[in-house]
């Protein structure tokens, strides 16, 4: 274990001890909440992670390092984006899933600017908030999500 | 029952299928590409307990009530602060931000406030840093962090001074005066909370829960409140005739 895991963890269980002596009903009912929430999950997330055995095993990195490597990392960041956008899977998963890409040689502009509108962006949940708050709101949102995502990425991109 | 089973797990089916189809046809590759699968499941789940806790002493130690409490029309960068308090504190799909959005802002909360609820609930949840720092790097977590936090704030300033309030959609179901109990189907996730606190008013139907009842006893509305309060995406909606009187 290196040392920010261990240090999540340290941080991780003082809260939750923490939480446990101020009620110990409150946490028990917040433990009951977030076991149903991610129990339903965890069939995504060994699934997806067994996918990217398979991507790893039948995408040769050289090809990962050619479509989504630097060389043309505009195309590579919009469609990513765009991809984000419609996909509707936990951000939970998609961060060893991108990490297993970038592990590989995928830039991480294409990887931030598909993070970001993953859960920023919603197409999928979108009539939903169109509902809630109105048509302008939800185009107003969404589509300055999406272009601050790909800002983002770039921003990243010169950083890192 | 096995239906919906199926429902939820259909991707996990898949890829065990392409799995056993890949093992038939050249075994090698599919032990590769398990083995390949290894290191990742591994770190998961070293980081999936500390997502738990994290989820969890957050949800106990700070209530959400409390923090919408203390909203009230506050603007400005008190205001600001709460929004991103409030988001990034809260478990849960963006969806599940909605109907909150919708009472601060009956409550008085400005748009740029509900926009960086919204954003915030969507990107920067605190128990998901730690697994972003675990599969790309601390620094990748920090700086695409700050970077969020600043393009949030942008975008809350933006759509404010696009939008007016008025033009919110702030139409109320015309059903009020009437006992109801309604699961909005959208937003339900199965998770099956409802059903296990309360087996007598609700039942799961094709991965959904669903009210089972039609007429309601007195004594159950508190039951229901509960049920109300605790599941986690805010799906059950209730307007009791007996509390209004």
């Amino acid at each position: 274990m290196d040392i920010f895991t261990m240090v999540f963890w340290a941080i991780a269980v003082l809260l939750f001890l923490t939480s446990i002596i101020r009620s110990k009903k409150n946490t028990l009912e917040a433990m009951k909440k977030s076991k149903s929430m991610m129990g339903g999950m965890l069939g995504e997330i060994v699934a997806i992670i067994l996918l990217i055995g398979l991507v790893l095993t039948f995408i040769p990195p050289e090809l990962v390092k050619k479509v989504l490597g630097t060389s043309n990392t505009f195309v590579s960041s919009v469609v990513a984006a765009i991809i984000g956008s419609i996909t509707l899977i936990p951000a939970f998963v998609a961060f060893p899933l991108v990490g297993s890409l970038v592990d590989v040689g995928a830039s991480i502009i294409p990887a931030v600017a598909f993070l970001t509108t993953l859960t920023m962006v919603g197409v999928v949940t979108f009539p939903l908030e169109r509902k809630e708050f109105g048509t302008k709101f939800a185009f107003t949102r969404n589509l300055l999500s999406f272009g601050f995502a790909i800002v983002i990425a770039w921003v990243m991109g010169g950083l890192l | 029952m096995m239906c919906s089973k199926l429902k939820k797990n259909k991707l996990f089916i898949m890829i065990g299928l392409l799995y056993i189809g890949l093992l038939l046809v050249n075994p090698g590759k599919a032990l590769e590409a398990f083995n390949n699968s290894i290191y990742y499941l591994k770190e998961m789940f070293i980081i999936l307990p500390v997502i738990f806790l994290l989820t969890v002493a957050i949800e106990a130690l700070i209530p959400k009530s409390v923090i919408i409490k203390s909203f009230g029309k506050n603007s400005g960068l008190k205001g600001n602060f709460l929004a991103f308090l409030l988001g990034s504190l809260s478990a849960g799909p963006i969806y599940a931000a909605f109907p909150i959005g919708k009472t601060l802002l009956s409550k008085g909360a400005s748009i740029s406030n509900i926009v960086i609820i919204l954003s915030s609930w969507a990107v920067i949840k605190v128990p998901m840093l730690a697994n972003e720092a675990k599969f790309l790097g601390v620094d990748f977590m920090l700086i695409r962090w700050l970077l969020t936090v600043v393009a949030i704030l942008l975008m809350a300033y933006i759509t404010a001074f696009i939008l007016k309030k008025k033009e919110l959609q702030a139409h109320n179901d015309n059903d009020e005066n009437t006992n109801s109990l309604m699961i909005k189907q959208e937003y339900c996730i199965g998770c099956g909370l409802c059903v296990r606190m309360l087996p007598e008013m609700y039942k799961m139907k094709e991965g959904k829960a669903v009210v089972a009842v039609t007429s309601m006893e007195e004594e159950s509305v508190e039951e229901i409140h509960k049920t109300v309060q605790k599941c986690p995406v805010g799906a059950i909606q209730y307007t009791s005739k007996i509390e209004q009187n």
